[in-house]
């Protein structure tokens, strides 16, 4: 029999003000089992601890009970109180009745019998209890970052400075990520390349970081501090190495495909490289676009011919790498909501009908226009220019329904840097409403309207169409009621913001949840925002809510900050309260591998085996063991019947 | 007037949800009949039926298994393996003539102190007519 | 219609060839009509099999004999066992692979369908023939069965002494095996469920009222149990059952082991034990009525595993025993389950 003791918390009058405090303790001195019982104003106080230490040591006390408010709140004093007492932490529980006992009930009597009926319970449970010992594991001491946007650069970076390896992973050839291809950024309006391009060169050539581009994350298993990822980096078929730069092979490819990077304004030849400043500074040849890859019939290597330095290599073949890592951080950015969902915008069907990145490709010193402002279909300047937000977005019978966050600012910023191109032209922007909270960020649509004479029209768009050379836009202005008609020359859509095009699958490899509309979910919307459900995975950028890149980076900088918090640890540490498997009585028909939510479950030789690093401790297995085979430590069937039987008797 | 039957409750509750709402509702100083005993699980996923006739034929009048809404549990998954396998409980005893009130489920989430509050009271009402629990109570 | 010739013709065909270690079939009980489990083990005695509707037992469960002997044999003859499975049969084969307690290359399975007829209820066809025994009984064409008495072949309607599992079937021909004889062709019951409406239209005091007098009875022999086919556990939760015994686990605990049930015959445990099994073969029970059949005290356990069959069909889709790959009942969810009955 055990040597089980019982501390009854007055908590002041907040427990013995409806609780008999004394009847419970002297009700579970008698209780079989209970060598000592006692109570007092405050357990949780200086003396309350001391008392609990002494009576541990002086009755040889081998378990406790303390009953006082939810194990929520002293759980953990009491177990060190235990621990220092010289028991071991899980030789202590809890009886909780403050909160669900003399908080909740006002006559006193049946309140004490409810409290006694709790103690003994707890006294049940903690007579069955095993001493555990925390279960810990080695951490493999280096990240993998997932897309190569800024937030992914400034993760990347953040954790390499503090001294721990990163493994960047970019699927596209160079890093970069949608930053690179804006002109200038609001609200300061400085160059985006300008402020990229040493941040994408300080993370190519930082001594921790390994850059991966043209990868993509394949396979991913293991759990926080060990996860274990396979890694399928596709062949460029140009060697970065002996590449000298020389754009020779660009001239005597025959075949043009769109150019992505300024969003199909221009096209590009199939072997390629992304834009001037890409980081690695080496050229792609396009698989799907050249002929010699997919039809080997056709040999035309021309750029081989041209290439004097011998960098071009059609034997490069797609490589697998395995590599281990202790935390991983996805910041895969975002893509624009599909065009040829906005039919009644003419999308597709005008050329001077954009969206967002295409008009900052227009604004780009460097981009198709070398920065002048010209229509797509005749290159002429356009004067008349309308902006329509919120497309597709806030918008829940028919596209998405939140707010896509950064729209409104980057059309203030459009409007006002078209008026700075075509001073004599007109901006007009349709909106809902403008949001701009920021810092500046409010001064800054304020200079569109006053400085720049942008023409802010509340309401909806409802049609765009082509007439004698012009784009017919009807609207409605909400606020005064009226039709409105705008002959424009250019028409600019600040299209919804989506997760970018593969999310779903890569949160599926690891294992992580999507919110409802698609973008990465983090563990709590208030207290936890960069880290996912899964430990040891954690969230930046645009990948988990559209985000400017303030925000981006910020976020980038937080999950940096968690990962370092694992990566600096030896080993982590992890509640032994885990599945067992009595093996005698597993038939290892597998119930408990399928329900088990963080896999955790095996089958080893025909039983179920638990990886306890993985087991979270639910206990969902062991409810649906048809044989009890399978059961939490310290919270068996066998607790649960003992403490059902004592919450009944008497 | 003859005293009221008090009948005994076994309510299972799952730490994250559940009881954080049971504690919530005390933190509010709300108020309830003191029926019901909580045995807190960690996930009503853990709950087996196999607890649920143990504690009627223990003699609970009536068994309560709470836990997070759906979409909500700790453990992403747990309460909706409890949904399905307590289901068939429920429809099990109640096909057995046991009368619907003893065994109940119900989603409170840890901001649902009150959602707890009136949820216990209701049971307690429900249960109250019916008597003590003897179809299943072990009587030797 | 099953040709009896060509069973046995397979019969020995598979056992001639050496690849099955022994198959498991029906014969005569001397010369009476009714049957009992044949195991054959050489090819010249396959003439003892029989195809009757007297062939209720499911012999699937033998397969948890020859596994418990396998397991204590040092060198054990690993070649699968062959059976003769009627549909109902080969759905809890395919329960049994489900739950990984079997291989499929464990069993060799002689598929046989019952077409238009199945397996009779020996009431029924006692009050048929109104006190006459039957000399033999045998399938006749199409939704017939032929019954000899006093020589005299009587053609009988099969809805007549059909087992009411049987006009309630879901897979009259067996769904999975390595050969099929008879037809497969469909019959799609009228009511699945027949059995259970009457009772489900019952009021609760009512329906509590037919239980405790069935349950009552319960003698706890168990035999319900043993002719499970998904009982296959060495150690059944009815029992008292272990628990982790660790280096801290004293002697007293180890002696007392959780005892979810008591093992007297009172009403209360024998329905606690009744529950567990019925939720333990929900999702997972086929109902091939042999725990019914067996019970010494005419317990009427089929219409427990019934109703959890149904619910689980309604709530849940589900279907028992008709695909060995998706997972058992419990083990899986659909976010749209029904909650209406949660608070
Ligand atoms: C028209 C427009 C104008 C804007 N103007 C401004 C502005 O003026 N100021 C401002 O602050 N913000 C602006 N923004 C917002 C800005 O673009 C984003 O805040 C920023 O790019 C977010 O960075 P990110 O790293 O999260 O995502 P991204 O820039 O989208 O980068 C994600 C990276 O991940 C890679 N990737 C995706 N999937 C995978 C995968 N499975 N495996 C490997 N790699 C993957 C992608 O190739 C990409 O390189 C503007 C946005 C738009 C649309
Ligand atoms: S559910 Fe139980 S019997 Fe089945 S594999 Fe898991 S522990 Fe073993
Ligand atoms: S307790 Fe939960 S996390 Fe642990 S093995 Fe069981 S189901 Fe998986
Ligand atoms: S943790 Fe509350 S139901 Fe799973």
């Amino acid at each position: 029999m055990r040597r089980t003791g019982v501390f009854v918390c007055h908590c002041g009058i907040n427990i013995a003000g409806t609780v008999d405090v004394k009847k419970v303790a002297a009700e579970l001195a008698k209780y079989p089992g209970v060598v000592y019982s006692e109570d007092y104003v405050y357990m949780c106080s200086d003396p309350g601890q001391n008392l609990i230490i002494q009576a541990i040591k002086e009755k040889k006390l081998d378990t406790i009970v303390v009953a006082c408010c939810s194990p929520t709140l002293h759980e953990t004093t009491f177990r060190n109180v235990a621990k220092i007492a010289g028991l071991n932490p899980y030789r202590c529980e809890i009886a909780n009745i403050r909160e669900q006992c003399s908080w909740v009930h006002r006559e006193k009597d049946k309140a004490t019998r409810k409290a006694i009926s709790i103690t003994r319970s707890i006294v049940e449970k903690v007579r069955r209890n095993e001493s555990l010992e925390d279960v810990s594991v080695p951490v493999t001491k280096r990240a993998l970052v997932i897309g190569g946007g800024i937030a992914g650069i400034q993760a990347s970076l953040d954790i390499a400075n503090a001294g721990y390896e990163v493994i960047l992973v970019e699927k596209s050839p160079s890093i970069g990520g949608h930053m690179s291809q804006l002109s200038e950024t609001f609200p300061t309006l400085d160059c985006s390349q300008c402020i990229l391009t040493p941040k994408m060169v300080e993370v190519a050539k930082h001594p921790k970081v390994k850059l991966m581009t043209y990868s993509e994350v394949q396979e991913v298993s293991g759990f926080v501090g060990n996860f274990k990822v396979k890694i399928l980096r596709k062949p460029t078929y140009v060697d970065a190495d002996k590449c000298t730069l020389c754009d020779e092979c660009t001239k005597v490819c025959p075949i043009v495909v769109p150019n992505e990077f300024d969003m199909g304004l221009t096209g590009r030849r199939a072997i390629y490289i992304p834009f001037p400043q890409a980081v690695p500074a080496t050229y792609t040849i396009d698989e799907k676009a050249c002929p010699g890859m997919f039809d080997t019939a056709i040999a035309c290597g021309k750029c081989a011919d041209v290439c004097k330095p011998g960098a071009i290599n059609f034997d490069m073949k797609p490589e697998i790498i395995e590599v281990e890592v202790g935390a991983i951080i996805v910041a895969t950015g975002y893509d624009l909501y599909d065009k040829s969902m906005m039919a009644e915008y003419g999308y597709g069907k005008y050329p001077d009908v954009l969206d967002g990145l295409q008009f900052e490709r227009l604004l780009s010193a460097s981009g198709p226009t070398r920065g002048k402002i010209l229509r797509p279909s005749d290159k002429k300047e356009p004067k008349e220019v309308v902006f329509i937000q919120c497309v597709g977005s806030r918008d829940p019978e028919l596209h998405w329904p939140y707010c896509s966050k950064i729209c409104c600012m980057y059309t203030a910023k459009h409007a006002m840097l078209y008026k700075h191109h075509v001073p004599d032209g007109q901006a007009y922007i349709f909106y809902i409403d403008i949001r701009s909270g920021g810092k500046n960020y409010e001064e800054f649509v304020h200079r569109a309207v006053e400085e720049d004479g942008v023409l802010y029209l509340r309401g909806k768009v409802s049609k765009v169409f082509e007439d004698n050379g012009k784009l017919i836009v009807w609207g409605a202005d909400t606020l005064t009621g009226k039709q409105i008609e705008i002959a424009a020359d250019m028409v600019v859509l600040a299209m919804a913001i989506r997760p970018s095009k593969g999310t779903d699958e890569l949160a599926k490899k690891l294992k992580i949840a999507l919110d409802k509309d698609g973008f990465l979910a983090e563990a709590h919307p208030k207290l936890r925002p960069v880290e996912s459900m899964t430990s040891g995975i954690f969230l930046a950028g645009a990948a988990q809510a559209p985000k400017d890149i303030p925000e981006a980076v910020g976020q980038a900088s937080g999950a940096a900050a968690k990962a370092v918090a694992i990566l600096s640890q030896e080993r982590l540490f992890h509640s032994p309260t885990v599945a067992r498997v009595l093996k005698n009585l597993c038939t290892g028909c597998g119930m408990c591998i399928s329900v088990c939510p963080y896999e955790a479950i095996s089958l080893k030789e025909s039983k179920a085996e638990v990886n306890e690093i993985l087991c979270e401790g639910c206990g969902t297995c062991s409810a649906s063991c048809l044989r009890n085979a399978i059961q939490v430590k310290n919270l068996t069937p066998y607790h649960i019947q003992e403490m059902i039987k004592a919450c009944l008797g008497g | 007037m003859a005293e009221e039957f008090e009948p005994k409750i076994v309510a299972f509750l799952c730490k994250w949800c559940s009881s954080a709402g049971a504690d919530l509702a005390g933190v509010s100083r709300m108020e309830y009949p003191p029926n019901i005993i909580p045995i807190q699980v960690m996930c009503s996923g853990s709950v087996s039926p196999l607890y649920i006739f143990s504690a009627l034929s223990q003699g609970a009048d009536g068994v309560l298994v709470s836990g997070c809404h759906p979409g909500d549990c700790h453990y992403m998954k747990g309460n909706y393996y409890a949904r399905r396998r307590l289901a068939l409980v429920k429809k099990l005893l109640e096909y057995i003539g046991l009368e619907p009130p003893r065994f109940q489920m119900s989603w409170v989430s840890a901001t649902e102190g009150v959602k707890f509050t009136q949820l216990i009271k209701e049971l307690v009402k429900e249960l109250q007519p019916l008597g003590p629990q003897t179809k299943l109570r072990r009587n030797f | 219609m099953v040709n009896l010739e060509q069973l046995k013709e397979e019969a020995k065909k598979i056992l001639s060839s050496g690849k099955i270690k022994y198959l498991i079939g029906y014969e005569n009980i001397g010369a009476s009509w009714q049957v009992r489990p044949a195991f054959i083990c050489r090819p010249e005695d396959v003439d003892r099999l029989v195809w009757t509707p007297a062939c209720f037992h499911n012999l699937t469960r033998f397969i948890h004999d020859e596994k418990r002997k396998r397991a204590r044999e040092k060198n054990p003859d690993l070649r699968p066992i062959g059976l003769i499975i009627k549909g109902c049969d080969s759905r809890s084969i395919n329960v049994l692979l489900q739950e990984k307690y079997l291989e499929r290359n464990e069993v060799y399975l002689i598929g046989v369908s019952c077409e238009l007829a199945g397996v009779i209820d020996e009431t029924k066809l006692r009050n048929h023939l109104g006190g006459l025994k039957p000399e033999k009984i045998l399938f006749g064409e199409k939704d017939t069965i032929k019954v000899i008495v006093n020589n005299e072949e009587r053609e009988i309607p099969a809805p007549q002494i059909l087992a009411k599992r049987c006009l309630e079937c879901p897979a009259n021909y067996p769904v999975i095996a390595d050969i099929i004889l008879g037809e497969k062709i469909k019959r799609n019951p009228t009511d699945r469920y027949k059995s259970i409406s009457q009772y489900e239209k019952m009021s609760g005091p009512e329906r509590w009222a037919f239980w405790l007098e069935q349950f009552s009875r319960c003698l706890r022999c168990y035999a319900c149990r043993s002719v499970c086919p998904m009982c296959y556990c060495d150690e059944c939760v009815a029992d008292s059952i272990a628990f982790a015994v660790t280096a801290e686990t004293t002697a007293e605990e180890k002696a007392q082991k959780i005892r979810w049930v008591e093992r007297n015959p009172e009403p209360s445990e024998n329905i606690f034990f009744h529950l567990v099994r019925a939720i333990h073969l929900a999702g997972r029970c086929v109902d091939c009525g042999e725990c019914e059949r067996v019970c010494p005290v005419a317990i009427p356990l089929r219409l427990l595993n019934q109703k959890m069959e149904k619910e689980a069909k309604e709530l849940f889709g589900y279907e028992v025993g008709f695909d060995a790959s998706q997972p058992p009942l419990i083990a899986c969810f659909r976010d749209n389950d029904p909650q209406d009955f949660i608070r």
